[in-house]
């Protein structure tokens, strides 16, 4: 009986710490939990025994990074001592929210990949400081995608494209600003480009005169829209390049490659990046302030963020730039898997036409104006 | 006594329910929409809501009459076939046929529709193929015009089945009493059948119209661009800026447009009891 009740102690004694889930919960589109649940989860849990990873989702855009930041805010508010999110996937704005509020904690000194991430963006999002709280981990970049048999030169710049557009009428298409980013990114672009704004757009400071500027560039987007399509969101866009129903259109890079491999995208079509630039954006791995598994939830993102990973998962099977630096992750690759991310759009190109998004009330001041200006 | 204390112990679940998961967040919908950002009363969110979406009320409304007009026309037509058709073969079919879409959920009805009417999409193939039009006319039916379509489609079985059931029930009589007298079909249709049923259109076609009046997945998966329908700026307003203030004044103003529908229905129903229908 004794020896019964002991060996019982015992097994409830290790009992946690052999069976741990760590809950993972991800903005972003399906593919975001499908990395996570199929490559990233299986190859973490063999190499920690009795752990088991479980993702979520919760849907697209910035409002999948809002839900997060709601039920991380309400369980910060009713004083929870351990919150049920291990780790999380965020979108910028949403990092920037969640260190405003302290609901991150400041973990990246603790993990070994560290020292990989040397990029901006991995200390500034939209402009908050969110330095050791957040890990990228990927990039993604906003690119003009066009067919090569109708356009054989893409218009370089903002301004060739306009002219273009205006020969061409309804041969462009993007998804305006309640869409789907892609859209918001190629306004962001044009407003970037047409008032020149594009640097204080990034850096800041805010100044809230700069709206005239920004509702008088909206101005000319508003003539643009004349003689172009509205394409139903991110995808819709990609369908109607591929029906053929419009030649050019601004896309998310992963999303162009990841349909192309899956052959729901012609391969002929091809990315071009607008001069002086289009935004993209990191997704930050960040651990919440009183993560119940914050150790196993930082070992999870050390794993994450090391250079085979990212180079066999997030560059070569997801199609993404890498979120650490991405001299750690080319020598991890075979030439063919890198340069199929650099066919068209050459790293160079990218280091200096890829932005990031404006600061948060620029972003605001802009879509606003769009919504004002241009829909009106 | 006891017995007023049991009846009232016997609704209360139903009236909790309704207390803390209608009425309850309806108050804090209503309060955060009134409520300017360090609290007090402020009619901003309704002015931004008017400054920016006053296109997408309209639109909102005027799509969804025109689908409740378009939806009473393929329901008479149905119904009517079903009620007074002669060829046997054809009404089983069509009553087969026309409840498929009552099956099928909106998003699912928004996703068909986007591969079915874009500019080179199944429909147009075909009418370009069976020689109807030509290649170069062919045009993308993905704006108000599909969200008009989706709707239909969807929501035209469902009153179809409620006016074909009332159709079925009328007396028999008075039909044959008309074709005995040499009226054709579609008089005895619409001078005889319809006046009897129209009550039960009516009560269809608004809750058709409540229905459309909510729905987000067809106009964001059809046409989420301007000008479009006010659910898709309430999610908006929460996903792109987390502005429920503005988000919520938008519901208040939808809610008095489906409190509109109410007040038609209740009427209706008023009416009816009175008349001991």
């Amino acid at each position: 009986m004794r020896l019964l009740a002991l060996s019982l102690a015992a097994l409830l004694a290790t009992a946690p710490a052999a069976a741990q889930t760590l809950n993972v919960i991800t903005a972003g589109d399906q593919n975001m939990v499908d990395y996570v649940n199929n490559f990233l989860g299986p190859r973490f849990e063999k190499l920690n025994p009795g752990v088991s990873v479980k993702a979520v989702g919760t849907g697209p855009g910035d409002a999948g990074s809002q839900k997060i930041y709601e039920k991380l805010s309400a369980q910060s508010k009713a004083g929870n001592a351990a919150w049920d999110i291990d780790v999380a996937v965020i979108h910028q704005r949403g990092a920037a929210t969640m260190v405003k509020e302290n609901l991150l904690a400041s973990y990246r000194k603790q993990i070994a990949t560290d020292a990989l991430v040397t990029r901006d963006t991995a200390k500034n999002a939209l402009g908050t400081n969110v330095d050791g709280y957040v890990i990228p981990m990927f990039h993604s970049q906003i690119a003009m995608a066009y067919n090569p048999d109708v356009v054989k030169a893409p218009p370089k710049t903002f301004t060739e494209l306009e002219a273009w557009v205006k020969q061409n009428p309804k041969q462009f298409g993007y998804n305006g600003v309640k869409g789907g980013m892609s859209g918001v990114g190629f306004v962001m672009g044009y407003v970037s480009a047409n008032s020149g704004l594009g640097k204080t757009f990034e850096e800041g400071p805010y100044d809230a005169s700069k709206k005239a500027a920004i509702d008088k560039s909206l101005a000319g987007l508003k003539e643009f829209n004349k003689s172009v399509v509205m394409t139903p969101g991110n995808a819709g866009t990609l369908d109607m390049l591929n029906r053929g129903e419009i030649t050019m259109g601004p896309v998310w890079v992963d999303m162009f490659y990841t349909w192309q491999a899956d052959g729901k995208l012609s391969p002929k079509l091809k990315l071009s990046l607008t001069e002086p630039g289009l935004p993209g954006q990191p997704m930050y791995y960040v651990v919440p302030a009183k993560a119940a598994n914050a150790a196993i939830a930082r070992k999870f993102i050390e794993f994450a963020a090391s250079p085979d990973i990212q180079a066999e998962g997030i560059v070569k099977q997801f199609n993404w730039y890498p979120g650490i630096d991405a001299q750690h992750v080319r020598a991890k690759l075979d030439a063919k898997s890198w340069d199929k991310l650099f066919t068209d759009i050459k790293p160079e190109t990218l280091q200096r036409f890829g932005r990031p998004f404006p600061l948060s009330d620029y972003f605001t001041d802009i879509v606003e104006g769009y919504e004002r200006v241009v829909l009106k | 006594m006891n017995r007023r204390w049991a009846g009232l112990a016997l609704i209360s679940p139903a009236l909790l329910v309704i207390v803390v998961f209608f009425l309850i967040p309806l108050a804090l919908s209503v309060q955060s929409a009134f409520s300017a950002k360090g609290g007090g009363f402020t009619l901003a969110h309704f002015e931004k809501s008017f400054e920016l979406y006053s296109n997408d009320m309209l639109f909102t409304v005027a799509i969804v009459l025109l689908s409740c007009v378009l939806i009473a026309a393929v329901a008479i037509a149905i119904a009517g076939y079903l009620t007074l058709g002669e060829h046997e073969r054809t009404r089983n079919a069509l009553r087969w046929l026309y409840r498929w879409p009552l099956f099928i959920p909106f998003v699912v009805t928004g996703q068909v529709m986007r591969t079915f009417l874009a500019k080179n999409g199944m429909l147009n193939h075909v009418l370009v193929g069976g020689g109807l039009i030509d290649p170069l006319a062919a045009q993308s039916l993905l704006d108000w015009r599909g969200i008009v379509i989706a709707f239909v489609w969807k929501q035209a079985p469902f009153v179809t089945l409620l006016l074909a059931g009332a159709m079925a029930s009328i007396d028999t009589q008075h039909t044959e009493a008309a074709r005995n007298l040499g009226a054709p079909r579609w008089r005895v249709l619409l001078e005889i059948v319809l006046p009897q049923v129209r009550g039960t259109l009516l009560v269809g076609l608004v809750l058709s119209f409540v229905t459309m009046l909510s729905v987000l997945s067809v106009p964001l998966m059809i046409n989420p661009n301007s000008p479009t329908m006010m659910t898709v700026d309430v999610a908006y307003r929460i996903s792109t800026h987390g502005d429920y203030a503005v988000a919520n004044a938008l519901c208040l103003i939808s809610l008095l447009f489906g409190a509109a529908g109410a007040w038609v229905y209740l009427r209706h129903a008023v009416q009816k009891a009175e008349h001991g229908q």
